[in-house]
């Protein structure tokens, strides 16, 4: 395990999920299908969990998780934001949820859910990366891992000089280190 | 007039720098809220009593027409028009209790206000912070006009008008006008206008909120303009009566006050009010025409006209009564405006609760039942459906409850029981029970209190600056 680096690990751009600056929702969420669908899952059972965002020099300059889309879609309007409001004063989550189902709207989360999805640009609810979401190719997995941890984050961009070359995956960090147990436990 | 000028560019860096995470700036607000000759035009005075702790320190301060009694200590600070009222601090001696601990105050406990702008604002009560039991710091601070800051340390605040923050430690928040927070502590939030919030964790959590369009008549502040609406205009239109009171040195105690109620000098008595035994009347309390039955009380800034109050009614700070009828032990919160009119009388019936910072304002008679507990904006009988509950079913609330803008949630026992617990102790401390040698209160006690008044240079460099002074024992 300590002897694996991040790019042993990590998921070559090329077959990670991506979609120009000025997509849709819906341009993303069929990108990342498709980038599921022709992912090679010998190595690792995980599915990939999002997609990235690139500018015209292909740079990268988010990332959009699912739970970003589901954020995305979810209704804003200023009934939602009373009750987002009113979750900062200390009620349970059960009265929250009470609330929600009492004032929530006729029309439920999903109704015109691909209209939604077509009108909605990628660059409105993207996350763009944080300094500590980046890490260099040749660095060791096991000081990649505290930057997941103590970061909490999902993945972390890969970088070679000035390039962005790839995604390490939290799940495939896991993933390392569960062989490893299981490995030591034959060994013992 | 300079260094007046230097002096509140300091205060409102400190205060921004604390709230930058909030985004929130202070500078529109406050930078030219006060004519700056007005803060060399008042006297500060402070108050001398043999029940009391003396010491106060003011330091390169302005303190215009503002009011203290007991241990003060204020630095670099604007005072303007407030009252830093110190008889209810911890004395040396005694035990904080609080959950399992028991922590004992090892020396007299101080009001210490540092870099801070206080406007209108009433000071009262003591630390309940448990990690500073021996000082009530109001640190970083700006509060604007009728604002109460009761029991509640405060470190990089700002409290908009008619708010009041009671019981509860902050720091780095914003609190919106008109709101009434006692949340045991709060950090880094901004609270919109209008947020009546009461929360104990682990018993109860009671919310309302006012409707911005509707809270705009009563009051509304926005940047660069003073406070408007029907509660500032309120209170400002009986300023003269107050300048009149604070013009004159010596002012006689109306004959028909018994010796067992105490009636500030700095309170406006107009005729036909009557005052009954145990009676506490603060200062800039205004009544006329009232009758206040045995044991009632009228805190700093409350009004009580055209009214009569059966007896042991608490009407807290800032409180505002016209035309209406109390039963007895009704207790009016913070700040309220219960506001009815000679056609269209309002009754309330004995031993309801009125939570802080409730508007009733009515156009046609209305009578609220014994034993009630009423919240929000009343302006009629329907509102009143929606706004107000029988103690007795609130007491059986078990998990939760929602009516028109309220949420409650928790033990509707629980919170009846504090505020039962409280307006008690009030009374209590209040001096309402006096039985002629027993149960002393504030009464009693202020009865004999003297007046000293302070001055700020008149002119030179240091005009409006009130001099270093320690006064001591």
């Amino acid at each position: 395990m300590n002897k694996f680096i991040v790019k042993d690990l990590m998921v070559p751009l090329s077959e990670y999920a991506t979609v120009q600056e000025g997509s849709t929702l819906f341009e993303a969420v069929l990108a990342l299908e498709k980038a599921q669908e022709e992912f090679d899952y010998e190595h690792t059972p995980y599915h990939h969990r999002a997609i990235l965002i690139l500018n015209k020099d292909k740079r990268v300059i988010g990332k959009l998780s699912q739970l970003g889309v589901l954020r995305a879609i979810l209704p804003k309007n200023e009934l939602t934001q009373q009750i987002e409001d009113i979750s900062r004063f200390g009620f349970s989550t059960s009265l929250i949820n009470s609330l929600r189902e009492k004032y929530r709207l006729e029309e439920g989360i999903l109704d015109d859910i691909y209209k939604k999805a077509t009108r909605m640009k990628v660059e409105d609810y993207m996350q763009t990366p944080s300094e500590g979401e980046y890490v260099d190719e040749m660095t060791s997995i096991d000081t990649a891992m505290y930057q997941i941890v103590i970061g909490t984050h999902l993945s972390l961009i890969v970088t070679r000089g000035d390039k962005i070359v790839g995604l390490l995956r939290m799940s495939d960090v896991f993933a390392a280190v569960f062989h490893a147990m299981k490995s030591g436990e034959l060994t013992e | 007039m300079q260094v007046l000028e230097k002096l509140l560019d300091r205060i409102i860096q400190r205060v921004n720098i604390n709230l930058r995470e909030l985004g929130f700036d202070v500078t529109p607000y406050v930078r030219e809220l006060i004519q700056r000759r007005q803060m060399f035009k008042f006297y500060a005075f402070y108050g001398i009593t043999p029940h009391h702790p003396l010491n106060f320190e003011f330091t390169h301060s302005n303190l215009a027409g503002s009011y203290f009694l007991g241990r003060c200590r204020v630095r670099n600070s604007l005072l303007y028009k407030s009252d830093i009222r110190g008889d209810e601090l911890k004395k040396k001696g005694t035990v904080l209790r609080f959950q399992d601990f028991e922590i004992p105050i090892a020396r007299d406990e101080q009001i210490d206000i540092e870099d801070s702008f206080l406007i209108k604002t009433l000071v009262h009560n003591y630390s309940h912070d448990p990690e500073t039991p021996e000082k009530f710091f109001i640190k970083d601070t700006i509060s604007m006009h009728y604002a109460n800051i009761h029991g509640s340390p405060s470190y990089g605040c700002f409290l908009g008008p008619f708010s009041t923050v009671d019981l509860t430690t902050m720091r780095d928040c914003v609190i919106g006008t008109f709101c009434y927070i006692q949340a045991g502590e709060i950090s880094h939030i901004k609270i919109d206008p209008g947020t009546i919030w009461v929360r104990s964790p682990g018993n109860f959590n009671f919310l309302y909120r006012y409707e911005k369009n509707q809270l705009d008549h009563y009051i509304d502040f926005t940047e660069g303009n003073r406070p408007k609406g029907l509660l500032f205009d309120f209170v400002e239109g009986h300023k003269k009566d107050f300048a009149r009171i604070f013009a004159l040195v010596n002012i006689e105690t109306p004959r028909s006050v018994p010796g067992s109620a105490s009636l500030d000098r700095y309170a406006v008595i107009k005729p036909h009010t009557n005052i009954s035994e145990n009676v506490l009347v603060a200062q800039r309390a205004f009544l006329k025409n009232a009758w206040l039955g045995k044991g009632a009380n009228a805190q700093e800034n409350c009004y009580i006209i055209n009214s009569r109050l059966e007896g042991y009614n608490v009407t807290a700070h800032g409180g505002k009564i016209i035309e209406a009828d109390l039963g007895k032990k009704v207790f009016v919160g913070f700040n309220s405006f219960l506001r009815g009119s000679p056609d269209a009388r309002l009754t309330i019936g004995k031993e309801s609760i009125v939570m802080p910072h409730t508007i009733i304002d009515i156009s046609d008679p209305l009578t609220i039942p014994p034993a009630h507990i009423i919240w929000g904006l009343i302006t009629n009988k329907k509102d009143l459906e929606t706004n107000s509950m029988p103690i007795s079913e609130f007491s059986k609330i078990e998990t939760k409850c929602s009516m028109g803008n309220m949420i409650f949630e928790g033990s509707g026992a629980s919170f009846v029981s504090a505020f039962r617990n409280r307006i008690d102790h009030i009374l209590e401390a209040n001096g309402a029970f006096f039985n002629g040698a027993e149960n002393k209160g504030h009464a009693q006690k202020n009865q004999s209190i003297s007046f000293n008044t302070i001055q700020p240079y008149p002119m030179g460099e240091l005009k409006g600056l009130y001099p270093s002074i320690i006064i001591q024992p």
